[in-house]
């Protein structure tokens, strides 16, 4: 604007003012009523819908749906347009520009109009952020709802509307060698719920399907859905699949109808959606049928690809006949045709000469004569399919991957291991639970069954193994909490306790009568104390029991009251709520009586300031307490009278003197050295040094 | 007598030049979409009193949030009234900024001389936004939890700074107890401090500068 357009401006606001009216009260009043009516609707809001509250905030039930409040909705639906990594387009670049042009609104507008007639483009501009903050706030409003033309459609296009698009936008990009099924089923990260609960195993594989390929279901509704509902097709056999979709093929059910014909990578597509790249499902559904629950494999991972992609008869089974006697043949044979109806014994022979290559899977024969010759000649019997032929590229990977990762010991397997070492102890061999080992009138619940499985996602059971359970007497686990599990322990054992769901061992309502009770004092310490602090009282995660510093400093009250009460920070829960008080006294001179060692009794013997002392000083402190000043470690004399802060020693007296509290930790200033306490001998020598009154020995 | 009293207040306050300036100034004809204005300042104050009362019971932390709100709502003596006003003053702010935004836009009125008056309240319309992003943690429902769990996982998105910005805005890698505390902290103590700072001074330049005149035909 011009200095002159400037001038006229405030001329002729100084006239309009002139013909104007006084603010007070001529102005005021409109604005006073107005103001009123905001009032009164704002009480009369409160009066008749109020404000809602909720359920109270859960983090572990993440299946809420989460809302914005209706001044977000437009923000929140701008996202859906920008899926992936162009996220940071919704989120940031189009609101900051918004806010950007509206804040330089006026230098941008430098026209001397102001009649809105006169400025198109800021006329444009406004009725556009209008409409569409409008137009994409009703969009939100309206998704809430099942959108109702997607109903008589796709039908797993609308299964993923509903249940996944609110939070993943149009469409999910899966990094390679996630096992998405499991993702699905059991939630993944924070916000993403479990829909174990609330979808199918079948819903949840076509979903799979649909996120790792949603050209096949495209292709999919165009070709198959006027015959086929998705859902029920996506468990179809894959060999089946490959047979119907083969170029000109003779596919009974399909004779005499008019397909369209698709081309490779269609087909393909096709073929990844109803059966997605999930190494789990592959397995099962391709290999489970002859190798069991899991394949044995030796070799890398590009051995199993080839071995998997090429088929036919990679393995060779030995002749048995004149290795295994007569007898036993006869019973494998009559084992192989009828597993039900033979012999234990037969079962065990099985076991120990079939099961290293066939697994639990029994082989099946047509007759006894049959199964009879097999087993005495070997050779090829049974041919693999050539899979590189059925499954696409993608399945391939996914399935080696799998396979590959199993037969290295799946998280399942280790977790069991893990499982029988930390947990069996309370909760049982099969999560069963019973009685508290050391408190009769507590019942451990079962954590096997199907109802607390469904009721508690992957989340929720690692917090409460890595966090533990103080109220109820179970000590953290984690790492990060003073226990001695890392993470990817506590996930081996979510998913060991998870494989209980498809098959609970336990059902309701559990057996309570359990095994004898720990009631004697050396039961509960060697159940319970000893995990962390050793058998004998040697440490481990916690203190050593044999030490006699640490049995010096710790009173029988202290030592009573931290077995009660725990120890905040550390893994030491409380007992008191768990153990009687004449249990706890029990512990606490069993605990005395660990001092020294087992077989050690007796007075340390005389510690030597310059043999046994001065070495630890010399490798341990002299690289910075030397001539680099403060206290010296470098001789008797320098570590009796050096030091900025007084004498660091005072003969006779180990927990006041500076050095004592340093190497325990026990003072104002922190640890020495900074790297991490001294060995327990290490520190125990100087301290017993001290307290012999220090002596130049 | 008033008068006397109001001689007496003015020799020692100079009353009178404020009410003189302030009130008994001439301004242009409007019409009623000029009262958008003070409207929202109307609901800036309900949001204020019934924000201070609402102090007073509640507690922020997570173990007390819920039964504190519960207790408001449900037990306080007009607490549903205190809570409910507030609650939809936040909509009714967010409601008349946009709409007197839009009456500033239409008129013209963001245009020489009131450049800076326009600022402060693009200024403001972000408070607000922050306001009502803040305060909708505080009750700790679910719907309050996971609604924030969504609504700061997108600061995750911003380039190189993402995990920083996601990080500092929950305190940590989940949304916890610091959270809800930080949230706290912002919207009773951080926001409304720059509000009124920025509401000082937009009503300062509204009455400096004087309301725009609806421009006619042609101007």
């Amino acid at each position: 604007m011009r200095e002159q357009d400037r001038r006229d401006y405030l001329e002729k606001y100084q006239e309009d003012k002139k013909r104007g009216i006084p603010f007070f009260p001529n102005a005021l009043f409109k604005d006073a009523i107005v103001s009123l009516l905001v009032f009164v609707a704002l009480v009369v809001l409160s009066a008749v819908i109020g404000a809602e509250l909720g359920d109270q905030a859960n983090p572990s039930d993440d299946s809420f749906t989460p809302r914005p409040e209706w001044y977000f909705l437009w923000l929140f639906q701008l996202l859906k347009f920008f899926p992936g990594n162009l996220e940071f387009v919704g989120v940031i670049i189009l609101p900051g520009a918004i806010l950007l042009i509206l804040a330089a609104l006026p230098w941008l507008d430098r026209s001397r109009t102001r009649n809105i007639r006169g400025r198109p483009i800021v006329l444009g501009f406004v009725v556009f952020l209008f409409l569409g903050v409008l137009g994409l706030t009703v969009q939100a409003l309206l998704a809430a709802e099942p959108p109702l033309e997607a109903a008589g459609g796709d039908p797993v296009a609308l299964l993923y509307t509903e249940n996944c698009s609110g939070c993943h936008g149009t469409s999910i990009a899966v990094p390679a060698g996630v096992n998405l099924g499991d993702v699905i089923s059991q939630g993944g990260h924070e916000g993403m719920p479990a829909w174990s609960g609330d979808l199918s195993s079948d819903e949840i594989d076509a979903l799979v399907g649909f996120v790792l390929s949603p050209n096949g279901s495209a292709v999919f509704q165009d070709s198959c859905s006027g015959c086929h509902q998705a859902v029920g097709l996506a468990a179809t056999q894959p060999l089946t699949l490959r047979a119907a979709l083969q170029p000109g093929s003779e596919f009974e059910p399909h004779a005499g109808l008019d397909l369209p014909s698709l081309d490779e990578s269609s087909a393909t597509a096709l073929v990844n959606f109803l059966i997605a790249p999930d190494g789990h499902r592959l397995f099962v559904l391709n290999c489970a049928a002859c190798h069991g629950n899991s394949a044995q494999f030796a070799g890398t991972r590009n051995e199993l690809l080839a071995i998997i992609e090429k088929g036919g008869g990679h393995l060779t089974m030995p002749a048995m006949g004149g290795v295994l006697p007569d007898a036993d043949i006869a019973a494998l044979a009559a084992y192989v045709v009828a597993p039900d109806t033979a012999p234990a014994s037969s079962a065990a022979l099985f076991e120990a000469d079939c099961a290293v290559c066939h697994g639990t899977r029994v082989p099946v024969a047509e007759s006894v004569e049959a199964a009879t010759e097999i087993i005495v000649k070997g050779g090829s019997h049974q041919t693999m399919p050539v899979w590189g032929d059925v499954l696409t590229a993608e399945q391939l990977d996914a399935l080696t991957d799998y396979a590959y990762e199993a037969s290295q010991g799946s998280p399942a397997v280790l977790g069991k291991t893990l499982f029988e070492q930390h947990c069996t102890v309370c909760h049982g061999e099969f999560g069963e639970g019973g009685a508290s080992p050391v408190d009769p009138s507590f019942t451990i619940g079962p954590i096997s069954t199907e109802q607390y499985l469904v009721t508690r996602d992957y989340i929720t059971i690692r917090a409460i193994i890595t966090q533990g359970q103080p109220d109820s007497g179970m000590s953290p686990f984690g790492l990060a909490f003073g226990g001695p599990l890392d993470a990817d322990e506590v996930g081996a054992i979510v998913a060991y306790i998870r494989s209980w769901q498809d098959n609970p061992p336990v059902e309701l309502p559990p057996a309570v009568e359990r095994a004898p009770l720990l009631v004697d004092v050396a039961d509960i310490y060697a159940g319970f104390c000893a995990q962390c602090h050793g058998a004998d009282g040697e440490g481990g995660i916690g203190p050593s029991f044999q030490s006699p510093e640490w049995q010096a400093i710790h009173s029988d009250s202290q030592l009573f009251e931290t077995i009660d009460l725990g120890h905040p920070a550390t893994a030491m829960i409380g007992w008191g709520d768990i153990l009687t008080d004449e249990q706890i006294s029990g512990l606490v001179e069993l605990i005395r009586s660990l001092q020294g060692g087992p077989g050690t009794p007796g007075p340390v013997a005389e510690v030597s300031f310059s043999g046994d002392v001065l070495p630890i000083f010399q490798s341990k402190c002299l690289a910075c307490h030397g001539a680099s000043g403060g206290w010296s470690a470098e001789s008797y004399q320098s570590v009796m009278a050096s030091g900025n802060s007084g004498p660091a020693v005072i003969p006779g007296d180990a927990e006041n003197s500076l050095l004592g509290q340093w190497l325990l930790g026990t003072g104002t200033g922190g640890f020495m050295p900074p790297s991490g306490s001294l060995p327990t001998t290490e520190v125990d020598a100087i301290l017993a040094w001290i307290r012999q009154g220090a002596p130049d020995n | 007598m008033s008068d006397r009293v109001g001689g007496w207040l003015d020799e020692r306050t100079g009353w009178r030049l404020v009410w003189d300036g302030v009130f008994l100034r001439q301004v242009p004809k409007v019409n009623w979409a000029y009262t958008l204005g003070s409207a929202t300042l109307i609901v800036v104050v309900n949001q204020i009193i019934t924000g201070i009362l609402l102090t007073i019971y509640y507690v922020p932390s997570v173990q007390d949030a819920y039964a504190t709100v519960d207790f408001i709502s449900h037990d306080l003596t007009a607490g549903w009234l205190i809570r409910g006003m507030h609650h939809w003053g936040a909509s009714a702010m967010v409601l008349l900024v946009g709409l007197h935004m839009v009456r500033v836009i239409y008129h013209g009125a963001y245009k020489f001389p009131r450049e800076i008056t326009w600022l402060s309240g693009v200024g403001l319309l972000v408070l607000t936004l922050a306001f009502g992003f803040t305060g909708y943690l505080l009750p700790w429902d679910q719907k309050a939890y996971w609604a924030t769990v969504v609504g700061t996982r997108m600061l995750e998105v911003t380039p190189l700074i993402g995990d920083w910005a996601l990080r500092v805005a929950r305190g940590g890698d989940d949304l916890s107890a610091v959270t809800l505390s930080r949230f706290y902290g912002i919207h009773v103590w951080v926001l409304p401090a720059i509000l009124l700072l920025l509401v000082g001074l937009h009503l300062y330049l509204v009455v400096r500068n004087g309301i725009s005149a609806p421009p006619k035909k042609g101007e």
